[in-house]
């Protein structure tokens, strides 16, 4: 309640500084170079089924490639931080690989997977994966000895270790890097979004709504808006999944 | 019965390797209580981890009532240096742990936990406990296993005088109940002391057998108080200070 709160003092304050660049930038350059924030709500509301449309497939897009990078980033991750012979063979492939942005390989990616859906989510996923493996493995890398004696003691097999050791023990570091991560994904999607024109009409996806009204700045301001509420809505989802998963973490500091 | 013979442990290969355990033989007696002592470093915990199954001996043989060790038993309790509990599981989680790993029924943690005076608490975090609650989740997660043989590893390590004393007392008195053979690796002479029906001193890294010294007083909460608790505390620090000179 109190945290809602403070979103809202922060929408109300990026609202009124908005306004006041608006202004004074019609006052120094003449004409309205960034619409005020009334006239994009306006039109975001009049093209509400477009925009809408448009929100609701980047945030799918975002979701799947959120979902796929955790489900393969994080036990890669794990297995190889917490062995020290996969550690020696794998961990330079990875920090290799890790600084490539996946934009740069969007043709290759394009004529692998197509031009549809499928190179997008990739694409997207491609990125998160990358931080969530190695923000895993770093934390895998980490774990005090403590623990994995206290199991090993317990008569714990390699499977129970990472069950009840590793895999608790990395989830808050990881939970961090993908929430970090979530802006330089929306960047990702953008990109992949709108690199190929826009074969799918303003309602296939944030992006392409912003490139589709270029010219109308109140309406692709709107898309800009919506770009910003997609990364409060999954930093929000992956706040309050690490709140639940790692309870521990947070125990007494309400 | 616990048999240790000619026990020696080497670290790492080629070059950069260490002896950690050089030819440790001792027996420890079912229901009997031995402390392990020696300078930091000297390889008794190293000892007390092979016994467990953890460390495979270089050379050497190890037996609990006359089987082979070849890995982690169900019948051996091991609590370590700081109870090593894990911080995302509650207190009941941490208590079970032990039995869950081994794929054993959940039954009786509720009734250790109230007896070590952790009732009220199953649903806590380690973080929300004293450090001496700590250790009595880490002994509950031990004693749930009803365990024959009870190895120690400093339990006691980083407590307070009075926490210390106490779970000391507890151990003492668990021991009356359950009548486990115990091994308490410790570098506190008052400790080993306390709690060792015969305390075996060993030597600095690698670790031999120094002297076994018989402590037939120990068994009661008051025995620190007495001369013979003194006598036995003074006549142990002497080699061990010797050992220290040479």
């Amino acid at each position: 309640m109190k945290q809602a709160l403070h979103y809202l003092a922060a929408a109300t304050a990026i609202f009124l500084l908005w306004a006041l660049a608006s202004f004074v930038l019609e006052q120094v350059k003449g004409w309205p170079v960034i619409p005020y924030p009334w006239s994009v709500a306006a039109a975001g509301i009049e093209y509400l089924p477009q925009w809408g449309s448009a929100f609701a497939s980047s945030a799918r897009r975002f979701f799947l490639s959120l979902l796929l990078a955790f489900a393969t980033g994080l036990p890669l991750g794990l297995v190889v931080g917490a062995s020290d012979r996969l550690h020696r063979w794998f961990s330079p492939l990875i920090y290799l690989l890790y600084p490539i942005p996946p934009i740069a390989l969007l043709f290759f990616l394009y004529m692998a997977f197509g031009v549809g859906e499928t190179v997008k989510v990739v694409t997207v996923s491609l990125t998160l994966f990358f931080q969530v493996l190695v923000a895993a493995h770093g934390a895998a890398r980490n774990i005090s000895p403590s623990y994995i004696l206290a199991v090993r003691t317990a008569g714990a097999d390699a499977l129970q270790l990472h069950r009840h050791v590793i895999l608790p023990a990395v989830l808050p570091e990881v939970f961090t890097a993908a929430r970090v991560s979530v802006g330089l994904g929306i960047t990702m999607l953008y990109i992949a979004e709108t690199k190929l024109g826009l074969l799918g009409g303003p309602g296939s996806g944030l992006g392409v709504f912003i490139e589709t009204y270029a010219m109308r700045t109140d309406l692709s301001l709107a898309g800009v808006v919506g770009l910003a509420f997609l990364g409060l809505l999954f930093y929000a989802l992956l706040e309050v999944l690490e709140r639940w998963l790692c309870r521990w973490k947070y125990v007494g500091k309400g | 019965m616990i048999s240790v013979e000619a026990l020696r442990i080497e670290y790492g290969r080629g070059r950069r390797r260490t002896l950690a355990v050089a030819g440790v033989t001792f027996q420890v007696a079912d229901g009997e209580f031995v402390s392990l002592i020696g300078p930091s470093g000297c390889g008794k915990t190293s000892v007390l981890l092979a016994i467990d199954g953890i460390i495979r001996p270089t050379s050497g043989r190890i037996t609990i009532r006359g089987e082979d060790v070849r890995g982690v038993r169900r019948d051996v309790a091991f609590i370590t240096q700081d109870a090593g509990l894990l911080p995302w599981k509650t207190v009941r989680q941490n208590a079970e742990l032990a039995l869950r790993l081994q794929r054993r029924p959940r039954e009786g943690v509720q009734e250790i936990l109230r007896s070590l005076g952790l009732g009220g608490f199953e649903n806590r975090y380690p973080a929300e406990l004293s450090e001496g609650m700590r250790r009595r989740v880490g002994i509950a997660r031990a004693l749930a296993l009803r365990p024959e043989v009870f190895l120690m590893d400093e339990p006691m390590a980083n407590l307070d005088t009075l926490t210390r004393e106490r779970i000391q007392e507890i151990i003492l008195r668990l021991w009356h109940m359950y009548r486990f053979t115990g091994v308490l690796v410790t570098h506190d002479i008052e400790e080993a002391v306390f709690l060792g029906q015969r305390i075996i001193i060993l030597s600095p890294r690698p670790a031999r057998v120094v002297e076994v010294i018989e402590n037939p007083g120990m068994g009661e909460v008051g025995y620190r108080r007495s001369e013979e608790f003194y006598h036995v505390v003074v006549k142990a620090r002497e080699i061990l200070k010797s050992l220290e000179e040479r």
